[in-house]
């Protein structure tokens, strides 16, 4: 596909993919949702009754009875209820959870503290995933180059004055710190804020997440003793989305940054271009120009 | 640089491939080292740890009441969250053992991310993001490399099978979808059959289990190798982590296709041309962020450009990564 085509359909390709993207996941949220929800609650009251079963049969505990309790509690605790407590505990499979859940499925994030347990469900996981993860992969592209479009500034260099060469490169600098200070530090902090995690487990929560390896041992919104305002596990995969396409602005955006920085040193020393381009072998892995057209 | 990576994307042979499977494997070796040292103390710690308290609580309360029945329930689940599995004697997949920690690199490094394991300590866990941060590139250097081979044996069945038929265009459709359906039979039908004699599975479970860790979404609720009651033969848990490796890169392509059709609805019998756009990101999807944005319709000379584009693809996250670190 010509890159021209691509700077059209910013404008005009991009909306509809973002409402199609958004639709996808709140059809998936909803038929998840609609699968699983009765199956969590029977399992849920399932527990509850063997739990109740235990208590009055095994008035004195021998240690056949603690393993097959242990089993019991791991099994459900596999399944996704959550032991503790009593069966008041908020569903695991209502709205903003649902959505959060199809957003870690199509991220390939994956964290694993829900996961469908109904065949239908998973069936459905499968199809809904193959179809997903490309359209994921589709919807950050784009709002990769739709950022990338804004800097198509960088293409236009070779004929601007120098010292606006280093305006721009501090703009572009500073612009690039603070969005990956508001996108990359800051929600970590509010996590580990929120959850109570200290700030090493925060970022960790945040790495793991982002390189969509998710392993789920830190998933946020999973504290059955903590109340949470009602839409934070829908900002949490808002921040996921939003982090994902940053991380790509960024690693797209950073070998030519570093590219023209090291050319501007190089020409503020007085050296020739051709220098310059021939040092570059170890600095930049991407030398040539990202084919924008501005 | 860009000559560099040309001209080892252009005699990109064997031992190449040959040789960065060394270095991946040794890389997997190492983390493999590092976790088990990390973290096999600490786990078995935990693991005493809660074998100490429950026979305390069998002692002290020989009749439980409410409160300690939610103690004993906290102290599980959080074994249960710490890795330690509770009942019996575990399988060595569940621990920070040889096999476990081989396992727990794959799952990183892939990002498939089961968490059946995760590092506990802080050192391990620090650990864990610098191996991920080198690991992931390489394990997508080595899916490209995996991916194209095997395009290369699909287009060189094409092409005898043009020679057969007469008519090229009708024999890449039909490799195409050899290649197609013999990969879907190899990847994802077959093995779910191996599961379910090895893990007592039904079918469904099995072939869910395949897509979920292929897609390298990898939720964890469907594990191999962790059922403590069975004998796993020895070749199980290597054959499994082959099977990874391959059905990741072909399972890439697949959705690369997918990919593709999304992304022009219009030429959706090009995909075949020639599989190129398939070609030279098999596996960036997973990446696909700082990946390419937008399909290449394929130029004539594809082979030897794209697979430069191929190796250096992934590059630019190692050099952000050294750079970012030099800064």
């Amino acid at each position: 596909m010509p890159s021209t085509g691509l700077c059209n359909c910013w404008g005009g390709r991009v909306l509809p993919l973002l409402l199609a993207y958004i639709c996808y996941l709140l059809l998936g949220a909803t038929i998840f949702q609609l699968l699983e929800k009765q199956a969590e609650a029977q399992s849920r009251d399932q527990f509850q009754i063997e739990k109740l079963r235990f208590l009055e049969n095994y008035t004195c505990l021998d240690q056949q009875a603690l393993e097959q309790f242990v089993q019991v509690i791991m099994e459900a605790w596999v399944k996704g209820v959550n032991p503790k407590g009593n069966s008041t505990n908020p569903s695991n499979w209502d709205f903003g959870s649902s959505f959060f859940f199809a957003g870690t499925v199509v991220t390939t994030i994956g964290y694993g503290n829900l996961a469908p347990s109904t065949e239908a469900g998973q069936v459905f996981c499968v199809f809904y995933a193959l179809v997903g993860i490309p359209l994921n992969v589709i919807f950050l592209n784009h709002l990769g180059t739709g950022l990338r479009t804004q800097m198509a500034i960088l293409e236009r260099w070779e004929d601007q004055p120098r010292r606006s060469q280093l305006l721009h490169l501090l703009t572009l600098a500073l612009f690039l710190t603070l969005g990956t200070l508001v996108i990359l530090i800051f929600p970590p902090m509010v996590f580990s804020h929120v959850e109570g995690w200290s700030f090493g487990e925060g970022f960790y929560f945040a790495f793991i997440t982002l390189s969509t390896i998710g392993f789920g041992d830190y998933v946020v919104g999973t504290d059955p003793s903590k109340h949470y305002i009602s839409v934070y596990r829908s900002l949490a995969a808002i921040w996921i989305l939003l982090g994902l396409a940053w991380l790509a602005l960024i690693l797209s955006l950073g070998p030519l940054l570093l590219h023209r920085c090291s050319q501007l040193w190089l020409l503020s020393r007085g050296l020739s271009l051709k220098e310059g381009g021939s040092s570059g072998t170890d600095g930049p892995p991407r030398p040539q120009k990202i084919p924008i057209s501005a | 640089m860009e000559t560099k990576g040309r001209a080892r994307g252009c005699t990109c042979s064997v031992p190449g491939t040959l040789i960065l499977l060394l270095i991946y494997l040794a890389y997997l070796a190492l983390g493999t080292g590092v976790f088990w040292a990390l973290e096999g103390r600490l786990e078995w710690d935990s693991s005493r740890r809660f074998q100490r308290d429950k026979w305390a609580l069998l002692r002290n309360f020989t009749c439980l009441d409410g409160p300690a029945l939610d103690s004993l329930i906290r102290g599980i689940v959080q074994a249960y969250k710490s890795g330690a599995l509770v009942i019996g004697n575990t399988s060595s997949m569940a621990r920070w053992e040889l096999v476990g920690s081989f396992f727990f690199s794959v799952s990183t490094i892939t990002t498939i991310g089961y968490g059946n394991l995760s590092p506990h300590t802080l050192a391990a866990r620090l650990f864990c993001i610098f191996f991920a941060l080198v690991g992931i590139p390489l394990n997508l250097v080595v899916l490209n490399r995996l991916g194209r081979l095997m395009l290369q044996g699909m287009h060189r069945c094409a092409r005898r099978l043009g020679g057969a038929l007469q008519d090229p265009a009708k024999a890449r459709l039909l490799a195409g979808c050899g290649a197609l359906l013999s990969g879907l039979l190899l990847f994802l039908l077959l093995p779910p059959l191996l599961f379910s004699y090895m893990e007592g599975w039904n079918y469904m479970e099995g072939f869910y289990f395949a897509f979920i860790t292929l897609s390298t979404v990898g939720f964890g609720d469907y594990m191999i190798g962790m059922d403590p009651d069975r004998k796993y033969p020895v070749w199980y848990k290597n054959v499994i982590s082959l099977w990874i490796l391959f059905g990741m890169a072909w399972l890439a392509l697949i959705i690369q296709l997918i990919l593709s059709l999304m992304e022009t609805p219009g030429e959706s019998c090009s995909c075949y041309h020639g599989g190129s756009k398939e070609d030279f990101k098999p596996s960036s999807w997973r990446q696909g962020p700082d990946g390419e944005p937008e399909p290449h319709s394929p130029p004539p000379g594809y082979h030897s450009e794209e697979t430069a584009e191929v190796i250096q693809h992934p590059e630019p996250s190692i050099h952000t990564v050294h750079h970012g670190k030099d800064s």
